[in-house]
């Protein structure tokens, strides 16, 4: 009865501990991005429709981020994790296109090729699944092995 | 398994550190590069041509150098027939550097007056397309365009010959003063001969004559010619309307006949 009880204390602690992670993490993205919109606003007037859809970017990413620090030491927080790096991927090939910017202001047009810049994100998210798969395969196979009791051979 | 797993979140995470440096360092680049365009200036050239050079002064406060600075003009007259194209490539803008450039246009007279010399006597607007593109920090090519209509000053703006009139010479000849007017509303001196055939009305050539001018740019030119032509009594009366055949010689072009009716 003693031991039950203690045990749903760790639970509801652990929660909380976990929902004050997602909520400080949460912040300090917002923070981040609350900070560096006004800066970053000349810029991007010049492209229509960049800021809102940069609003329900980081919205999204937000609340992955969230279900992904709630969810943690299962193996929802991975699927979290690598939607995350798919959203990411499925953004940038969205608003970047092939990769090269057009916008005109007035009478000028203004063109920016982004190629390799949008290559190399979209390759950095891909590790980014690749790692959290890696992560869910592993947790897995930790949590197989602890439920069957075998441990990993030892070395000699 | 975990530690390679780490291994490849922590290099990821460098690299993503790397990329938002990289292009923050190259925005803020961009925000710190001043371009100022200096007044053009038009030379004429014996051969014809007429050098239209634009000064360009860029100041690289970035943080990153500038690659394959090019700049691409293009004239076209207000058909959309191209006249002249020109380009000025900079290989190196070193950072922290402030660097000239002068991009010069040749506008050859012989394109600009192909179209029925309507540039010689009619201001006009001529469209440029100009073009600049340039490498950021090795790795974000960009490029600006913008099309703008330059205003073309006629070198003989309303050009007209008056109405002669005649004076009794001699017994054999008449003298026939012809009052001549135009406007340089062109960017640069103008210095040639204009040379004045004089026909009646049916068509026979009475005479000749021709006057060396220099008018200098946004100036206007008042002159009188003078003719002396044989006149009996039935070509007197022809003489009476007819029409110049006129012809213009500069260093820059040569131009004729210029048919205008008199009478």
């Amino acid at each position: 009865m003693v031991e039950e009880k203690k045990k749903s204390k760790n639970i509801v602690k652990d929660v909380s501990f976990r929902v004050v992670k997602a909520t400080l993490k949460a912040i300090l993205v917002y923070l981040i991005y609350f900070l560096l919109a006004p800066m970053l606003a000349p810029l991007f007037g010049l492209i229509p429709g960049i800021m809102e859809s940069i609003e329900a970017f980081v919205a999204v990413y937000i609340v992955l981020m969230i279900l992904g620090d709630l969810t943690e030491r299962t193996v929802f927080q991975y699927f979290f994790s690598t939607a995350r790096a798919l959203f990411f991927v499925a953004y940038l090939l969205l608003s970047m296109g092939n990769g090269v910017i057009s916008t005109t202001y007035e009478n000028f047009s203004l063109t920016v090729n982004l190629t390799l810049f949008y290559t190399i994100a979209v390759t950095l998210s891909l590790l980014g699944v690749a790692s959290s798969i890696l992560q869910a395969i592993n947790f897995m196979s930790e949590r197989a092995e602890a439920t069957s009791g075998l441990q990993p051979p030892q070395k000699a | 398994m975990n530690v390679p797993i780490r291994a490849l979140g922590i290099a990821t995470s460098i690299f993503w550190i790397l990329l938002i440096a990289f292009i923050a360092l190259s925005a803020y680049s961009f925000k710190d590069l001043n371009f100022d365009l200096g007044e053009p200036q038009f030379t004429t050239a014996p051969d014809g041509q007429l050098l239209f050079s634009l000064p360009l002064y860029i100041d690289n406060r970035g943080y990153c150098s500038l690659k394959e600075f090019n700049l691409s003009t293009v004239f076209s007259d207000a058909e959309g027939a191209e006249i002249s194209r020109a380009n000025t490539f900079v290989p190196v803008i070193p950072r922290g550097e402030n660097v000239t450039i002068l991009h010069n246009v040749t506008l050859s007279m012989d394109s600009v007056l192909g179209n029925a010399g309507q540039y010689l006597f009619n201001d006009n607007n001529l469209t440029a397309s100009v073009t600049a593109g340039l490498t950021v920090a090795e790795l974000l090519p960009a490029q600006i365009s913008t099309n703008f209509t330059f205003p073309w000053g006629a070198p003989f703006y309303n050009f007209a010959l008056g109405q002669p009139s005649f004076e009794q010479f001699n017994i054999t000849h008449s003298s026939v003063s012809v009052p001549m007017s135009f406007e340089n509303h062109a960017a640069f001196d103008l210095a040639g001969n204009i040379r004045v055939e004089l026909f009646d009305s049916v068509g026979s050539l009475l005479g000749e004559s021709q006057t060396s001018f220099y008018v200098p740019q946004h100036s206007s030119y008042d002159g009188t010619l003078e003719f002396h032509v044989p006149l009996s009594a039935a070509s007197f009366s022809a003489a009476h309307n007819g029409h110049f055949n006129v012809y213009f010689s500069t260093p820059l072009f040569e131009y004729g006949p210029l048919v205008i009716p008199y009478g």
